[in-house]
């Protein structure tokens, strides 16, 4: 919408003054040497310029652990609980806002997600603009999630003394109200802006050996591939990386009743492909019993499914997972060596690939 | 609901240091209404009362002689539900350690010129003698997870104990990765829903709570060696509380 300048100084005192506006104000702090999304009470503790987070700030939109209905068990009332509070994230990278952008698709597509919904209302997103690499498994700029998409409400830019602020909404707009710290740009401070993002991008390098664009397609014909009977054997089932991802929403429903067994509520709990029992259905089958599957699965839906259904890629290359695992499987590396082998197959006689059929 | 209707459970031990029966005293502190909904009739370390007419038995503790044997069927053929409470009853707990050792040396060991007295033998988990309907894993026990367990039994249903692995747990607490500060861990293997108590202070987890289904154990070894650990150090590792499920799964191939 429009482009203002605030001096970085004036940081802590805006924060300070949105929450006296009764904001509850969350970002980066460092604990024990990394970083982690959490409630700011001195704004000292906000860290703009962190590498990367240990959960995506998606735990706020998609709580790990919701309870969405109340009920009693002997009078069988039940009414939904939604509780929201006003909650501006500060500090999303571009990629988790590329996450989140495909998080409000989905949640918003048939029946749409209440919970979701309401915490995603009532959240202002403050992003940033990411001028170094952030970490070994990042491979942000091979999956275009280098650049903001419009579901930012305030995005800000580090000039050095300065932040330039955009403004994406009227939420945002909401956000910067009667604070006189900000100002205008002028010619100069446009400038300033470009210079900065022109000298990002070569810092950045491309790390798909394949377009993201053929993903989709290099999947489709690797159903078959050895690969994920190599990943398997690695595979520790531990979960993590489902845990970490910024794109993941599959959750288990349980029922939580009191020892009078009166009181109860339905809680859901974020829930992993990974494990064992993720896809065990009634009666005891397995659709997905071995590691190697569920890895497949897993690749499947950020490079393919997610795309196929809702038209945004399900990794973002924020590099979590990769960080996360023991055993050194990482997206760039899977997606790049089923490039290679694809590309090998073509150089000798073209075997004839059956695709499975829907 | 009349007292004539409540549920009678009992509770019993084997070889074990009755730490998770401390631990369902300290429940009773955090969740009194535990005593509205349930008839204690046998709790030796809480009350004097001995009664027999139990439908849930809770047991603490291995079978480690031949008479455990006799008593474990007693208890067997009067409850309708046996419960296996805590990681000595659940997997044989740390007594199993001695089970690769030769059992006589064990006894000399212990027992010294007194070895004869004692019929001591393996150390097995209950379900080795008698059909368990429930695990409360861990050692000790979690008091939350016992009153869950307990709401779970009233309400007709089997407790919904995890059975991923406790990395799922430990990383929703964003607690720094055993590994990244260069400690051993069995998080990937072990059963979540201790709350990741251990790596949360500071520690690896020991495993207390038993493997989950279809560990990747091997992979988990090459994790270890990446870590600088010794074959000796990996095996001293999963000696603790994994022998039993490890000597079992090492028969199975």
């Amino acid at each position: 919408m429009s482009l203002r300048i605030m001096p970085k100084g004036a940081l802590k005192a805006w924060v300070t003054r949105l929450q006296s506006r009764q904001f509850k104000v969350v970002g980066p702090k460092s604990l024990h040497g990394q970083y982690i999304f959490d409630e700011i009470t001195d704004p000292n503790d906000l860290v703009l310029d962190y590498p990367t987070s240990v959960l995506p700030p998606k735990k706020f939109l998609l709580p790990p652990r919701e309870t969405l209905f109340r009920f009693n068990a002997r009078t069988m009332e039940s009414h939904a609980e939604i509780t929201v509070e006003p909650l501006i994230i500060f500090g999303v990278h571009t990629c988790d806002m590329h996450a989140i952008a495909l998080l409000d698709k989905v949640h918003n597509t048939g029946y749409a997600d209440q919970h979701y919904k309401a915490h995603r209302a009532a959240t202002y997103l403050v992003s940033i603009e990411c001028l170094k690499p952030c970490m070994e498994g990042s491979f942000c700029k091979s999956m275009g999630t280098l650049t903001v998409p419009e579901a930012f409400d305030l995005h800000l830019t580090d000039l050095g003394s300065d932040y330039a602020v955009d403004v994406g909404s009227e939420k945002g707009e909401e956000l910067l109200e009667g604070f006189s710290s900000v100002w205008e740009p002028t010619e100069s401070d446009y400038e300033r802006v470009n210079n900065v993002m022109a000298a990002k991008w070569p810092h950045f390098s491309y790390r798909l050996e394949c377009d993201v664009t053929e993903l989709p397609d290099l999947l489709s014909i690797s159903q078959k591939s050895p690969l994920w009977d190599e990943l398997g054997e690695r595979c520790l089932a531990c979960g993590m990386c489902t845990k970490v991802c910024p794109t993941c929403y599959c959750f288990d429903v349980t029922d939580e009743i009191d020892l009078n067994l009166e009181k109860g509520e339905r809680v859901r709990t974020w829930d992993s492909c990974q494990i064992e029992k993720f896809a065990v259905v009634a009666g005891g089958h397995n659709f997905r019993s071995s590691r190697a599957l569920r890895q497949r699965h897993r690749f499947m839906r950020k490079g393919k499914y997610q795309y196929e259904a809702f038209g945004l890629m399900g990794c973002v290359g924020c590099g979590r997972c990769a960080a996360a695992c023991l055993v050194h499987i990482t997206p760039v590396d899977t997606f790049n060596e089923l490039y290679r082998m694809r590309q090998s197959a073509k150089a000798v006689p073209q075997p004839q690939i059956k695709e499975p059929q829907p | 609901m009349t007292t004539q209707t409540l549920p009678r459970i009992a509770f019993f031990e084997f070889t074990s240091c009755e730490g998770c029966q401390l631990t369902v005293v300290d429940t009773l502190q955090a969740h009194p209404e535990l005593l509205n909904v349930v008839e204690i009739v046998q709790f030796r370390e809480a009350m004097s009362e001995r009664g027999e007419d139990y439908q849930i038995a809770f047991v603490e503790g291995s079978c480690t002689r031949p008479h455990d044997e006799t008593r474990l069927k007693e208890i067997r053929q009067q409850a309708k539900i046996v419960v296996a409470l805590g990681a000595c009853a659940h997997l044989g707990g740390i007594n199993a350690i001695r089970n690769r050792q030769p059992l006589e040396e064990v006894r000399q060991y212990v027992y010294g010129d007194k070895a004869d007295w004692f019929d001591t033998y393996v150390a097995r988990p209950i379900e080795a003698v008698i059909t368990v309907d429930a695990v409360i894993p861990g050692c000790p026990i979690d008091r939350n997870e016992f009153a869950m367990a307990v709401s779970h039994l009233l309400q007709g249903r089997m407790p919904n104990i995890p059975d991923y692995p406790l990395c799922i747990e430990c990383k929703l607490m964003e607690n720094v990765c055993m590994f990244q500060r260069g400690k051993a861990c069995l998080g990937p293997i072990t059963r979540s829903g201790c709350g990741a108590i251990c790596p949360a202070y500071g520690d690896g987890c020991e495993g207390c709570r038993g493997l989950i289904p279809k560990p990747n154990i091997e992979s988990l070894k090459q994790v270890l060696r990446e870590h600088g650990m010794s074959e000796e150090e990996i095996d001293a590792k999963m000696t603790m509380f994994l022998t039993y499920q490890k000597m079992r799964l090492e028969e199975k191939r």
